[in-house]
């Protein structure tokens, strides 16, 4: 039974999501109640699994040789699942409310319920042709959700957005089709798959494709220079940036990293080659150079996804460590920045909803407006800048520390770009914070007496992330524990 | 008992939540219940510190795992100290504040942080390891940002926008020595880093160090990372300001401390460092605050200048090694000066501005006068913070001194390897004494204009009669804080005596001697430094930092704009040269993919037709219409004159298009049908008489 979970928890937001158009509903809260329970079963039904936590996989389909659809539930995946399972409930909750002044809405949640199984089912890969497959699939569900205002700007944006992912995909592909060809098996297995007696002396050319593999991953955690598509894609509403491109879409490309070095292709082999001193560099400087770029954008939407591009470039980082310790880096980066990100964003997207202000400088004064989003924003700022006691300082500091552990110079350039970064982070954030609670000398508040806070359906899952985030600030020392046991 | 570590630093921080709810009820039982909170952890401390020193043994409390990495605090005399002096501090401003900021917006904003800031400094104070105090420091550095942009004033938005970036580049760099200091030493434990330089003899561990000092540095307010100080004092609020001057630095103080006394124990190399540094500062800081026209910008000035004699005594501390009793007590002791000093002269600086609104010398002139009050706090700080003896700062100084001429002495009689030559020694000492000097000249100057000297404008003399300029509660704690300058001054044996021995185990220092600080060697010292300091007054005063106009004598600054290092250095550096760099890599690096997807539309990916087809025409027209084209080009290449060339790919294929579309209008003719049915009839009819005439 708990094996076949593993399926059912991929098809089942696919049905759900497919059902939308098809059953009767008499009116909106109809619908909301039927995709929110349903979103609430599946996420049960996500952390059953992991509970249960099954050992063996399950085969779905079977091509030629060792080439299966497989699913498995291992540590990695249960981090990805279990952090993707926590967060949709809630960000549904809060879509319902953002998309009263949308249109076309029976669409938007149409894809943005199957964009869930597919997420999972990268979660839940066992080897890295199904993984490619879903990453695949996960492109084409979210075209539609970027597209969804069918604005020029969103046409354009969506376009680019598929240009950039295919793109990418078939660099992965070329990196998928070396591991069948020379891995022992394209299950995913800690320590790496490569079979050293059929490579020979072709360690370059694997080396290489290596780094194009990374880099077609990367596209979609939005590596310097394929980054451009994901500050364009702000374009779509407010959940969609937030879940997506904060949390499901570029976290798949990040995990799919992780996959790829720690699971196929290893760290052993990988460790103190020239690739490694590639990516680590790319790595390191798209942390400083998403900052940088957020420092200068001042519409507030794209400002947090440069931001995200920064911050993913963080877990990258872990992965370019290859060591065991830059793994639990990522990896709790990869959390902790999905809840911090996905809180900054959807107080953004409450600003925005409640204002219709869109860009930074008009913010003058409004956190006397709407106090509990201001506050949940300057806690978010504070986290994502790593001040200790959030949750961001912990992922940081276990990848700087990772970084120095390493021994390597890039390494250690790395964390002192991970510190700039953290100070960079401090302008945009701060600047934002500061504009909200300190207009100046004169200001009058009558400017923004109209505004308010939004409603529960918007503040609910702020509240949850706070305390999420206030939490692991504190008392974080189990679940890096539980990291560190996964490896 | 060890929990009461823990409740010290929970006090204040539940406090701040609750003033602030109080706040949004009634003001003024907020106002109280804040004082009472302050009351509540100074006496908790002080109660904490009696049961300590019956026992004799630190208080040790560790809270595991907590943050990740566990909270470990501690409880020795030094820290005990210094929770009290802060709690003290706090104490006085809060009760300060109320009246202070009555006419203030944001007050509640100001007590939730001020209580806030009470609970993190504690928590510095009360560190054991690097990693408690890095939490406990940013957090300070973040909740003291609200103080400084408080008034949200265009230049106080300004100034804390330049603290919150010093304080939070100091925090990150402090961070990465942090993180180099743990993989090299496995431990950040203070207790076990002891010596730790000569253990690693590598280059990482300097690194290390310099790093965390940096952190340290900026908040203490060294040369070069000062800047903050004169920019944020005098936008601050006076009980803000007297708490970054007093408490806060000494925060960074307290770090530096721990480097020189525990991570490069008898490293030398590392004292002279630091002396060099504290004796740039020093001098920087009193020559600033000599030209400076605005109160407060005076006093934060002069603040960067006692950091700098804080950092001399520590500096020489390192230098001395074993001998370095004198300048550890030096060192501790005129850190508790400065505190004290300058919550004392910023108070009475905000009583000034509590009344007037104005900092500018030339607008407060003359407001002390018969204001026997403010006159006595004023002019006791004055004194104290000149080093006059029978006052505080004499103490502190006189120890630095001494340490100064042991150091010499020690040199010259062999003890000692000499870092610097006695030469370079003897001009670091004169250069400490006409600091101390220039402290005497600024201090003179700033009561000769406040106590002294009339206002130019008569009438303006005449509005600074009213006496109401105070309430009892504030003068009270601003009575008892002036009485202390000349109570520890007057008796150093009793009291500061016994202020050092709190100090000892934290620096290590082994057993403190009886010292005669009256002896007329120690004297000579501070008479030296008095009589520059008058010579200076004298010079400079009436000359250079003075101007005649229309009015009478105005007191100018005569430093050119551009020599501020923040205006003409940091900030184009960082907000100039660093974005346009990065301005134009950005671009490019924007552009590359796209311009790829472009480059590739244009070229492999293109609309084009399919080989196979051709525009117009057929094969057959398009290839003997290229022959006699390529012909035709050829048969005229020689000629001079340009003719009319023809396309014969064109023509040709127009030929055919005419010849298919006759042939389609002839096919779909009747005639044509006719005539097609009437040759087939006629082969018929032919057919049949062939085989007829065959039979």
């Amino acid at each position: 039974m708990s094996v076949s979970l593993l399926c059912i928890v991929i098809l089942f937001p696919m049905l759900v999501g497919a059902l939308i158009p098809v059953l009767p509903f008499s009116n909106r809260k109809q619908m909301e109640l039927y995709l929110f329970a349903m979103v609430v079963l599946n996420s049960l039904l996500v952390w059953t699994l992991i509970l249960l936590h099954p050992a063996e996989s399950l085969t779905v389909a079977k091509f030629t040789g060792n080439l299966t659809i497989t699913f498995r539930l291992d540590g990695m995946g249960m981090v990805f699942a279990g952090l993707v399972a926590t967060l949709w409930p809630f960000a549904t909750l809060y879509a319902f409310e953002y998309m009263t002044k949308e249109s076309h809405e029976k669409v938007f949640f149409f894809f943005y319920t199957m964009t869930y199984g597919v997420t999972l089912g990268i979660a839940l890969a066992e080897n890295i042709l199904t993984m490619y497959f879903f990453y695949e699939l996960l492109t084409l569900v979210t075209v539609p959700l970027v597209m969804h205002t069918l604005t020029r700007e969103a046409i354009l944006a969506s376009r680019k957005y598929l240009y950039y992912s295919l793109g990418g995909a078939a660099f992965a592909f070329i990196g998928m089709i070396f591991i069948i060809l020379y891995g022992d098996t394209i299950s995913f297995t800690y320590g790496g798959v490569l079979d050293l007696h059929k490579i020979g002396n072709r360690v370059d050319i694997l080396l290489l494709i290596y780094v194009f593999s990374f880099m077609g991953f990367g596209v979609k955690a939005a590596i310097c220079p394929f980054n451009s598509w994901l500050p364009q894609a702000g374009v779509a509403p407010t959940p969609v940036t937030a879940l997506l491109h904060a949390v499901a879409v570029v976290k798949s490309g990040a995990f799919a990293i992780l996959r790829l070095t720690y699971f196929s292709y290893g760290m052993e082999f990988l460790r103190g080659t020239w690739a490694q001193q590639v990516v680590l560099a790319i790595t390191s400087f798209t942390i400083v150079y998403g900052c940088g770029r957020a420092i200068k954008e001042t519409h507030l939407k794209r400002r947090l996804a440069y931001s995200t591009i920064s911050n993913l470039s963080y877990i990258l980082f872990g992965a370019a460590l290859m060591s065991p310790a830059g793994l639990v880096g990522a990896l709790s980066h990869l959390v902790f920045h999905a809840f911090m990100k996905i809180t900054s964003f959807f107080c953004a997207g409450a600003i925005m909803h409640q204002t219709e202000k869109h860009y930074v400088h008009e913010l003058d004064g409004l956190g006397y407006a709407m106090p509990k989003t201001f506050t949940i924003f300057t806690l978010s700022a504070l986290a994502l800048m790593g001040v200790p006691g959030l949750a961001g300082f912990i992922s940081k500091w276990n990848l700087a520390y990772a970084g120095i552990e390493s021994g390597l110079p890039l390494g250690y350039i790395g964390v002192g770009c991970l510190l700039v970064s953290a100070l960079f982070t401090a302008i945009y954030m701060m600047t934002i914070v500061i504009r909200g609670f300190f207009p100046g000398e004169g200001f009058d508040k009558n400017q923004v007496a109209s505004f308010q806070d939004p409603n529960w359906k918007m503040l609910l899952p702020l509240c949850f992330f706070t305390v999420f985030i206030l939490y692991f600030g504190l008392f974080s020392s189990s679940f890096i524990g539980f990291l560190q046991s996964l490896i | 008992m060890e929990q009461y570590l823990g409740v010290l630093i929970l006090v204040p921080m539940v406090g701040a939540f609750l003033s602030f709810i109080i706040g949004e009820k009634s003001e003024k039982i907020r106002d109280y219940f804040a004082i009472g909170m302050t009351a509540l952890t100074f006496l908790l401390v002080i109660f904490t510190g009696h049961a300590f020193l019956k026992n004799g043994t630190d208080l040790v409390l560790e809270i595991k795992e907590f943050c990740g990495f566990g909270l470990h605090l501690k409880l020795d005399g030094f820290r005990f100290l210094y929770a009290a002096i802060a709690s003290f501090a706090w104490l006085v401003s809060t009760a300060f504040s109320q009246e202070y900021f009555a006419h203030y917006g944001h007050k509640n904003r100001y007590y939730f942080f001020l209580l806030t800031t009470l609970s993190a400094t504690l928590g510095i104070f009360l560190s054991a390891d690097f990693f408690t105090l890095f939490l406990f420091f940013e957090i300070m550095s973040f909740t003291s940002y609200v103080w400084v942009a408080q008034d949200e004033k265009k230049e106080s938005l300004r100034a804390a926008a330049t603290y919150l970036t010093v304080a939070v580049l100091g925090g990150l760099v402090m961070l990465m020595g942090i993180f180099l200091l743990y993989h090299l030493a496995g431990t950040l434990y203070f207790d076990e880093l002891v010596g730790l330089s000569q253990r690693y003899p590598g280059k990482e561990l300097w690194i290390a160090g310099f790093c965390i000092f940096f952190g340290f540095g900026a908040k203490a307010g060294a040369f070069p990372l000062h800047i903050w100080l004169p920019k944020a004092h005098p936008v601050a609020p006076a009980p803000a300001s007297a708490l970054l001057s007093g408490i806060l630095t000494k925060a960074g103080i307290y770090g530096v401390l721990l480097l020189t006394g525990y991570l490069f124990l008898g490293e030398t190399t590392w004292g002279a460092f630091v002396l060099v540094l504290g004796i740039i500062t020093m001098v920087l800081g009193a020559f600033l605050a000599l030209c400076s026209i605005d109160l407060k910008r005076t006093l934060a000035c002069s603040s960067v200048s006692q950091i700098g004699f804080i950092l001399v005594a520590i500096g020489m501390s390192g230098l001395l090694g074993e001998e370095n009793l004198l300048a550890v007590q030096g060192a501790m002791l005129h850190m508790v000066n400065h505190s004290l000093l300058k919550l004392v002269l910023f108070l009475a600086a905000g009583i000034v501005f509590m009344n007037l609104h104005q900092l500018d010398l030339n607008e407060i002139q003359g407001f002390g006068k018969h204001k026997p009050f403010l006159t006595m706090l004023f002019v006791f700080g004055a004194l104290g913070l000149g080093g006059v003896p029978l006052f505080n700062g004499y103490i502190s100084k006189t120890l630095i001194h001494e340490s100064m001429v042991e150091y010499m002495e020690l040199c010259q009689e062999g003890l000692l390897q000499p870092v610097f030559s006695f030469s370079v020694m003897k001009t670091m000492e004169w250069i400490f004494l006409c600091s101390g000097g220039l402290t005497v000249a600024y201090m003179t100057k700033l009561c000769v204009v406040l106590f002294v000297q009339d206002n130019n404008n008569a009438q303006k003399q005449q509005s600074f009669q009213n006496q109401n300029y105070i309430k009892p509660v504030s003068a009270i704690g601003l009575c008892i804080s002036a009485i202390l300058l000349p109570v520890l001054g007057a008796f150093p044996t009793q009291t500061m005596g016994k202020i050092a021995a709190l100090g000892e185990t934290f620096m290590g220092v082994e057993e403190v001697p009886d010292i005669a600080y009256f002896s007329l060697q120690n004297l000579k010292g501070s008479f030296i430094s008095i009589a520059i300091g008058v010579v200076l007054y004298l010079l400079l005063v009436p000359t250079v930092l003075q101007k005649k106009t229309a009015e009478g004598k105005v007191y100018i600054n005569p430093l050119p704009s551009y020599l501020d290092l923040e205006n003409s250095f940091y900030r184009p550096l960082l907000l100039v040269v660093f974005p346009s760099i990065a301005r134009v890599l950005c671009r490019f690096l924007d552009c590359l993919v796209d311009s790829l997807v472009v480059f590739l539309r244009h070229t492999i990916f293109r609309d084009s037709a399919l080989p196979h087809e051709l525009e117009e025409g057929t094969w057959l027209t398009d290839s003997v219409g290229k022959l006699l084209n390529a012909f035709q080009t050829g048969l005229f290449s020689g000629k001079k004159e340009k003719r009319q060339t023809i396309d014969y790919r064109h023509k040709l294929a127009l030929m055919h298009r005419e010849r298919i579309e006759n042939q389609t209008i002839i096919n779909r003719s009747l005639s044509y049908g006719l005539m097609l049915f009437c040759i087939g009839l006629m082969i018929t009819v032919a057919y049949l008489l062939i085989s007829l005439s065959r039979g």
